[in-house]
């Protein structure tokens, strides 16, 4: 079992200024949790861009490139038939399976991608701090697992200090 | 996130975040009202009466529709035509308006976006009841069989199976996606046990986390500029279904585009319907308020204007293109046997949503209300208006005919807009209607008090 | 209607830098004016070398159209961003207003073209001793007098609400008054009604009537979507080109990514449109019909993958990225690319009409279109110099300037 420290605000702006006065404190929050995406918040934290939108290009990629060959395999080589005068390699006609499963391979990948980089996903036991944190509450919490007790107590300190409000500790 | 002081607010009232939660999650609270058991009472008896179609339909076989020789393609690939259509605006609503950061889509999409859903599983069931044996529904499928065949990829038909999953399953994970959040809201507002268990495995896990947040920020916007591009290729592929023939009235280049724009214009009507109904029902006034509806009714001039500027050019290229049978074939709708149905498509798509250029009926929900009902029977019409008219009467005058639907294929149709309905009724019960967490994200810069908080 | 209520943004406290006015060069001046003078040269080459009328025609119809699309998306976009209430735009809109004033420049080329003989050397159907059966049916459409009668009707609807559109916005700017922005927003509405139908009407009299015999519904759709990317590609030099003689100081990579998206989205609307034309037409193999892509791949393969390549390929592997919609060096070679790509795609429209396969690309082609590039740029930053650059006082500027997303 892990130990925190956590403490809430009421309003996204608080907890951008709260954010920030702590790190200049050199206190770095384990986590930040609020009911929806705050504006400006990865920039104070120092999260970097996700980087899930390069898995959905090599998804796409890779479902086009199977959309496009296994039609043209098909066509010219499992099993060639006239239709209507068509040439067997039909390009044009090839573009639209082509294209849907392009959108298909790469938003599935970029999904399952997120489910499984977040562990997130049906089953997953997570930690509830605050049950008040998908409703209106921002709530900071520290990891103190292998912190003494005088950084608690410094941790408490700058909480205090840039307004945060239900500091608790949870063994 | 500045916003002009000289925009409306997008959320009334005097709320705060949790007002905010209270709010929307109290269409799932407590017993249903008895409007809600009157509903799924009329909608569950409509959805019998498609079982006993569809019963009718498998035993006796396809001999129970009104089909003859020319006219192969009738009321079943009009209502599949109309569902997918209906089938757009959700994903319309959140894909491209996310793109073009339109604000006011937050309180609309996720209903939106469950209408979505429901309409491409009613279109879907036309295709699959019209084949007759359900059970081998799969042979749709490209899968390597003991007979060596392949599907035939260069038939529309079969990029329509592509298309429509497709378009379901990034939708459905779409839609997901942007619920998870708010399921953590359900899980973490629920008292009974049961309820937070089965919103606790719905949920996956969710937390709120920042990291979660930025990275689900980061595949929304993704999913969104996939799903953009996807909403315009499904209706462009089932026009293929048509154009790619050579039937006069079905083979015009203009079709694909004019397709999607009339989809997306029937979808926000049909929207329209819901939302009226149900932001009285659930006391959701607040949020999706007479600028939602008015925003709504410029989308459906546009795309009205769209299409009628298609009907107009289809209509002149026929003449222009000094095709006979062209030519005929549109002066065969506008005054042939079919004809009432040629007006009634022409009168509920271009004339009716005219009347949205004035401000006083864009704004008034009874006038709305009406309007988008016309538009969605201006829209089935103009399927069947494509549909039949183009096939009642083509190049050989021997086989000309006409068509009347029978009882077990109206039966199909009723069938699947109960089904629509059941389906609806029960979503509202289950998940929260409005997605809770954008909406709260733009509270501050669009909500009514916060506005006055900041600019006075 | 809110009243004439003025509102009080004090636009000074955003940046001191952003009061500034464009004022013309004298070397911008004499470069614009060293084109002009490569055009007029290069046209008379054209004319002494023989190359025959229909060559130089369409090369001044091609060149006329190609500008006057790229004048009418300027407008198109101020107008499409009234309507939807955008805040964005505020800081680039000066140069789609500054686009918009090409148009009647447009409009005396192409009616000196229609009147000093050009309509004979484009349009089949004007030998009206020599109509087939198939365009005697069209007459009604196509006979001069309608022609010269919807031209008019086009050109003085597009001047009189450039110029209305252009009015008022000044007048907002002047006085940022909601009553001037209520009139920009009806303004447009009109203008954009009447610039769907005849962007469509006009494409069908100018360019498809060129293949007098051949017909396609979409064609109106496809070649607007073709203005589309230009003009916006256009408006993205413009704006850089500004910037690098140190004005537009406002606009920051937030305005440059969305101007990234729109050429992006765009491309790939224009491909799509090329792909159902292209591929319906295929599709149904009707010979009156597929004439016209069979003339076009047999004598003109290397354009027709060309514009494929420069309008499609392009600019969706190289914008897909965040980045590269945000930085200038991606951005600039991109819209460069887009906008020779789409004056290939008019020309893939108009010379094998007109020309058939005689045509080429020779120093008349590209001497004449450095003239309406030079002529092009004299009539936009001539008319930048006569408004503030940055429209202070309209209601949406500072949610334009403050702009910010996370995406």
């Amino acid at each position: 079992m892990n130990k925190f420290i956590t403490a809430y605000y009421n309003d996204e702006e608080d907890l951008l200024k709260g954010i920030k006065m702590m790190k200049s404190n050199g206190v770095e929050p384990l986590d930040v949790l609020t009911p929806f995406p705050v504006h400006g918040l990865d920039k104070a934290l120092g999260l970097k861009r996700s980087r899930l939108t390069r898995v959905a290009f090599v998804g796409g990629v890779v479902g086009g490139l199977v959309g496009f060959f296994f039609q043209a395999w098909v066509f010219t080589k499992a099993y060639p038939l006239n239709f209507g005068g068509k040439p067997f390699f039909a390009v044009p006609s090839f573009m639209p399976v082509t294209f849907e499963m392009t959108v298909l391979f790469a938003a599935f990948a970029m999904v399952i991608a997120f489910f499984v980089h977040n562990k997130l996903g049906p089953g997953a036991k997570p930690v509830i701090h605050d049950e008040r944190v998908t409703d209106d509450r921002f709530l900071l919490v520290f990891d103190i697992w292998e912190k003494d007790e005088k950084e608690v107590s410094n941790i408490q300190m700058a909480l205090t200090n840039a307004g945060a409000q239900g500091i608790q500790l949870k063994a | 996130m500045y916003v002009s002081p000289i925009r409306e607010p997008l959320i009334r009232g005097n709320k705060n975040y949790s007002q905010v939660t209270k709010d929307i999650l109290s269409p799932m609270a407590g017993k249903p009202s008895k409007y809600w058991y009157m509903g799924i009472a009329l909608a569950g008896a409509a959805a019998l009466m498609g079982a006993w179609a569809s019963y009718e339909t498998v035993f006796n076989g396809i001999g129970t529709w009104g089909l003859n020789k020319t006219i192969g393609w009738a009321w079943d690939i009009t209502n599949f035509v109309w569902w997918v259509g209906i089938g757009h605006a959700g994903t319309f609503i959140s894909a491209i308006l996310l793109l073009f950061r339109q604000k006011w889509r937050t309180s609309i999409n996720r209903s939106a976006e469950a209408m979505t859903l429901i309409a491409i599983a009613c279109a879907g069931f036309f295709p699959l009841i019209h084949m007759g044996r359900l059970l081998l529904g799969f042979f749709i499928f490209p899968y390597p069989n003991t007979r060596d065949l392949w599907v035939n990829f260069n038939s529309p038909l079969l990029w329509d199976v592509f298309a429509i999953s497709t378009y379901f399953a990034v939708s459905l994970i779409f839609w997901y996606v942007g619920l998870i959040p708010d399921i953590g809201t359900v899980r973490d507002k629920a008292t009974n046990k049961i309820r937070k268990a089965i919103y606790g495995f719905l949920s996956f896990g969710w937390t709120g986390s920042a990291r979660h947040w930025s990275r689900h920020e980061t595949i929304s916007l993704v999913l969104a500029g996939l799903a953009a591009p996807l909403v315009l290729s499904v209706h462009t592929i089932v026009s293929f279904d048509f154009a790619t023939s050579v039937i006069p009235g079905w083979h015009t280049t203009i079709f694909p585009p004019y397709f999607v724009s009339g989809a997306i214009f029937s979808g926000f009507a049909m929207v329209l319907t819901l939302l009226i109904v149900a932001r009285k029902a659930l006391h959701l006034e607040d949020y999706i308020t007479v600028n939602h509806i008015e925003s709504m009714n410029k989308i459906i001039i546009l795309t009205g204007s769209i299409v009628g500027i298609a009907y107009l050019t289809e209509f002149f290229m026929a003449w222009y293109s000094g095709v006979e049978y062209e030519t005929y074939a549109f002066f065969n709708r506008a005054f042939g046997p079919y004809a009432w149905a040629y007006w009634i498509m022409m009168t509920c798509n271009v004339i009716t949503p005219q009347l949205f250029w004035f401000k006083k009926i864009r704004t008034s929900l009874v006038a709305t209300f009406i309007i988008s009902i016309f538009v969605n029977i201006g829209m089935w019409f103009e399927r069947f208006v494509i549909v039949v008219t183009s096939l009642h009467r083509d190049y050989l005058p021997s086989s000309w005919t006409m068509y009347k639907p029978t009882l077990v294929e109206v039966g199909l149709y009723v069938g699947t807009l109960g089904l629509f309905f059941t389906l609806f009724l029960l979503f509202i019960r289950v998940f929260p209607v409005i997605a809770i967490a954008e909406v709260k994200s733009v509270l501050k810069s669009s909500g009514e008090n916060q506005k006055h908080a900041h600019h006075e | 209607m809110q009243g004439h209520k003025v509102f009080n943004l004090k636009p000074s406290n955003y940046s001191a830098m952003d009061n500034q006015s464009f004022t013309l060069s004298k070397k911008l001046v004499t470069i614009s004016m060293v084109m002009v003078a490569i055009g007029i040269v290069s046209l008379a080459y054209g004319y002494f070398a023989g190359l025959g009328p229909g060559r130089i025609a369409a090369n001044i119809l091609l060149n006329s159209f190609y500008f006057l699309g790229i004048a009418l998306v300027g407008l198109f976009f101020v107008a499409v961003h009234a309507i939807a209430e955008s805040g964005w735009q505020v800081s680039v809109q000066r140069i789609g207003e500054a686009m918009s004033s090409f148009i009647p420049v447009a409009g005396i080329l192409l009616l000196l073209l229609f009147g000093l003989g050009g309509m004979s050397a484009l349009y089949e159907w004007t030998h009206e001793e020599h109509l087939d059966a198939i365009l005697l049916k069209k007459v009604a459409y196509l006979n001069v007098p309608f022609f010269m009668i919807r031209f008019v009707i086009y050109f003085a609807g597009w001047i009189l609400l450039a110029h209305l559109i252009k009015k008022t916005s000044r007048k907002l700017d002047q006085h940022g008054d909601m009553f001037y922005f209520n009139r920009l927003r009806m303004l447009s509405a009109i203008f954009i009604v009447f610039y769907a139908i005849t962007s469509v009407t006009s494409s069908w009299d100018w360019l498809m009537s060129i293949d007098a015999h051949w017909f396609s519904t979409l064609y109106g759709w496809y070649v607007f979507s073709s203005m589309l990317a230009s003009g916006i590609a256009v408006l993205i030099i413009i704006l850089i080109a500004l910037k690098n003689m140190g004005y537009m100081t406002h606009v920051n990579p937030e305005h440059v990514h969305d101007l990234g998206k729109y050429l992006f989205g765009f491309s790939i609307f224009w491909a799509y449109l090329w792909f159902s034309q292209y591929m319906l037409i295929w599709y149904a193999n009707i010979p009156e019909e597929t004439i016209y892509f069979y003339t076009r791949l047999k004598y003109f393969d290397n354009i027709f993958f060309l514009n494929l390549i420069l309008n499609l390929v392009v600019p969706l592997f190289i914008l897909m990225t965040r980045n590269s919609k945000r930085m200038f060096s991606v951005l600039l070679p991109v819209s460069i690319i887009v906008f020779i790509g789409h004056w290939i795609d008019m020309y893939q429209i108009i010379m094998p009409g007109v020309v058939g396969k005689e045509a080429g690309i020779g120093l008349l082609e590209i001497g004449l279109t450095i003239g309406f590039i030079g002529l092009f740029s004299l009539v936009i930053f001539y008319s930048l110099s006569k408004a503030p650059l940055v429209p202070k006082n309209h209601p949406f500027y500072k949610e334009s300037i403050k702009y910010h997303t996370n995406y």
